[in-house]
């Protein structure tokens, strides 16, 4: 074992190169990242036993990492937002194929507006598709995870490909001391990959991803899809189990902190859970039961044991750093639905969006969710989705506006720009 | 609420130019800081990445696990590698300065004139890291005079640190073993420039920022759509000061061919009504393409003394 200061992206190049994969294809060109370029560098040095081939796009990238897990080898790629959403389509059928795979998507905001700084709508777009779906939030837990997932994905309960997210420069382009264990302790965890029920040999011809032209049929097999996600919650816990086990770092479904008298609960995802686990230390500093929790497997979602966790406590907050136009924050009604039926549910559950773009989550808005939790817990009046947004974020935009032409208080000035 | 700097993490930020060295300095200081046994975070922040265009980069050391993470707001040590950024309002090198952050600008002017001129609030510290550059190392690249800089003024890295650093991170990215040497060198000398403990480094308070949640109403499209309608806003934007040649045209000997004209990608050339090219200086950022395409070989480059 070593500790060396890496980037999130060198920490999921090294995550692959530990597992040993066979294949990487990748598309090479914007918005890809330099987990690519790391990975195209060590194979070309002939330090890791991989075949590495440049693909056209996105969507054939794909293609191609689920086509060669169909021949069971062990495949991995990475992409980031646009690209993400280039190949989309192809998500859906290498779940359909069984494949399991491993996909890392750095999470950017989607264009248009065009920004550079992450937020999930990329990533959860690919919430339905099948992958299992975990969300890391050091560089560290991106390692570990590769290693974890390929375990999950290539177990006979499972056989999914996974999607891990990173969120952009806050990950990708951040170092700070990561381990990178020895290859004997990884090889301990995770055993090579041998195919059992997928396997293209010229020898034993066999068909893949076939059509089923009816519904009864087609139901039965993405129906299969549904039950193999469910069965990750087991399996998740399994393998971190031997994870902690080999290398003494633990992960759940969802990471808690200060949770265990916490009355006030504030749930977040990826990296910017950093920014609320400082907000809940200064608020514990002040006298306040304030607790935090991460999700980090996104799906399957881990239902169960958020319903243990939440069951008591007097108020909830999610920020959601997503947004559903015409609905709100993705995760928030994930998060609700789980907790309907629950006599014990928290009081009231409120709903933010914070952090979209990559804007920060201050203080001010760390202490506002506080207020409106205790506001919502005295009068019952639970409010809307709020965006976080301050009077400082609103004077740069307005100062913006005037930069570009767009007058605040009618549009004076723009009518003479339309001739 | 008060808050003591005297906490166990210093928060620093780097202000340059693309190419001139900042990310690496960060990373240096990162791993000087690393090697110390802190807990650590670097990362640079550079958007649409150009040379010669304002970037930003971060180094977190602390004795406790680090709870932040990305921009740095509000900065203890403020790294100012360009003095030409000082006059840059959206490379907005005083963001977040405090009482307790200690400045470093890059210039040959004393600190006291500096804070003159821009009112700095908190410590400043000059000097001339360029000039140490150019006579030491022979090119104006100021990763390792810059990291050297913010080590010596953390208190908390020591010079071997500072020399593994050097090494490692220059090293990684294949720069000559004859090169690196010289860098270590610059470093070394910096290091030395920098007396020991900064008097009012340790003492003072910061405020937390205060600000108010605020409800975002529908706007007409013409303001809620990311749309520009003003014509002409590059020019708001100077990019002149970018250069550090400057490209000057002989018109005694200039034959007006215009290919210096059709060349200039930035369209900084224009012909007057004689005839001949001039060039808009506000703007030129000096890529010195006309002095490369000039058939007549008659536009020279002259270095620039940066003014302010």
């Amino acid at each position: 074992m070593v500790k060396e200061m890496l980037t999130g992206n060198s920490a999921a190049a090294w995550g692959a190169r530990l597992s040993e994969v066979d294949y990487v294809p990748a598309f090479p060109i914007t918005p890809q990242t330099e987990i690519i370029e790391t990975l195209s560098q060590w194979i070309n040095d002939g330090v890791m036993n991989a075949k590495f081939t440049n693909m056209d796009s996105e969507h054939s990238m794909i293609t191609a990492a689920g086509t060669a897990a169909a021949t069971g080898a062990r495949v991995f790629s990475a992409t980031s937002s646009q690209g993400l959403l280039y190949g989309y389509e192809m998500l859906y059928n290498v779940t359909g194929w069984r494949v399991p795979l491993v996909l890392i998507n750095v999470s950017r905001g989607l264009s248009a507006p065009i920004t550079l700084e992450p937020d999930h709508n990329d990533i959860l777009s690919a919430r339905d598709t099948g992958f299992v779906q975990i969300h890391a939030a050091t560089c560290q837990e991106i390692l570990d995870t590769i290693l974890m997932a390929y375990r999950i994905a290539e177990d006979k309960r499972v056989l999914l490909p996974v999607l891990i997210n990173m969120d952009g420069f806050y990950l990708s382009f951040t170092r700070e001391p990561v381990e990178i264990p020895d290859k004997e302790e990884v090889s301990k965890f995770l055993p090579e990959y041998n195919p059992k029920h997928a396997f293209f040999k010229a020898s034993n011809p066999m068909s893949q991803g076939v059509a089923v032209l009816g519904g009864s049929v087609y139901s039965y097999f993405k129906y299969q899809v549904h039950l193999a996600s469910l069965n990750v919650l087991t399996v998740h816990d399994e393998v971190a189990g031997d994870f902690k086990r080999i290398f003494g770092r633990s992960y759940s479904a969802i990471e808690s902190f200060k949770m265990d008298d916490a009355d006030y609960v504030i749930i977040m995802t990826n990296s910017f859970t950093i920014k609320g686990k400082a907000a809940v230390t200064k608020f514990r500093k002040n006298g306040l039961k304030a607790g935090l929790l991460r999700l980090r497997l996104i799906r399957p979602f881990p239902s169960k044991e958020l319903r243990t966790l939440l069951n008591g406590k007097k108020a909830v907050a999610v920020i959601d750093q997503n947004i559903s136009p015409g609905s709100g924050g993705i995760l928030f009604n994930d998060i609700t639905t789980a907790l309907y039926h629950e006599p014990d549910r928290p009081e009231v559950i409120l709903s933010f969006i914070g952090g979209l773009g990559g804007k920060d989550i201050s203080h001010a808005e760390f202490n506002h969710i506080i207020e409106e939790m205790g506001k919502s817990m005295k009068t019952g009046v639970v409010p809307e989705t709020q965006l976080l947004y301050t009077k400082g974020d609103l004077e740069q935009i307005n100062n913006l506006l005037n930069i570009a032409g767009k007058t605040s208080g009618g549009l004076g000035g723009i009518e003479e720009l339309k001739d | 609420m008060k808050q003591s700097t005297n906490e166990m993490i210093k928060r620093i930020r780097f202000h340059g130019r693309g190419g001139q060295g900042m990310k690496t300095a960060s990373r240096i200081v990162g791993t000087a800081s690393f090697l110390e046994g802190f807990f650590v975070q670097d990362s640079p922040l550079y958007g649409a990445e150009r040379r010669g265009a304002p970037m930003v980069a971060f180094t977190r050391l602390s004795k406790e696990p680090i709870l932040e993470r990305g921009i740095i707001v509000s900065p203890d040590i403020n790294m100012i590698a360009d003095e030409t950024l000082l006059n840059d309002q959206t490379a907005n090198v005083f963001q977040g300065t405090w009482e307790g952050t200690v400045t470093i600008v890059n210039t040959h002017y004393p600190a006291s004139h500096v804070r003159n001129v821009y009112g700095i609030v908190g410590e400043i510290v000059t000097l001339d890291i360029t000039e140490i550059a150019l006579n030491v190392i022979g090119e104006s690249v100021l990763s390792s005079t810059a990291a050297a800089v913010v080590c010596k003024l953390t208190g908390m890295i020591t010079e071997s640190s500072l020399e593994e650093a050097v090494t490692r991170e220059l090293s990684s990215i294949n720069l000559k073993k004859e090169l690196v040497e010289k860098n270590v060198q610059a470093a070394l000398t910096c290091f030395d420039r920098i007396p020991e403990t900064h008097p009012h480094y340790f003492e003072s308070i910061k405020e937390d920022k205060k600000d108010e949640i605020v409800r975002l109403e529908y706007a007409d499209p013409c303001l809620g759509s990311p749309s520009v309608y003003a014509k002409g806003t590059t020019k708001l934007k100077k990019t002149g000061n970018w250069r550090l040649f400057k490209p000057v045209i002989d018109h005694e000997k200039c034959s007006r061919c215009y290919t210096c004209f059709v060349y200039c990608p930035h369209s900084c050339i224009s012909i007057d009504e004689e005839g001949y090219p001039q060039i808009d200086y506000d703007n030129c950022k000096g890529c010195l393409i006309c002095f490369c395409e000039c058939p007549k070989k008659v536009i020279s480059k002259d270095r620039e003394v940066r003014t302010w």
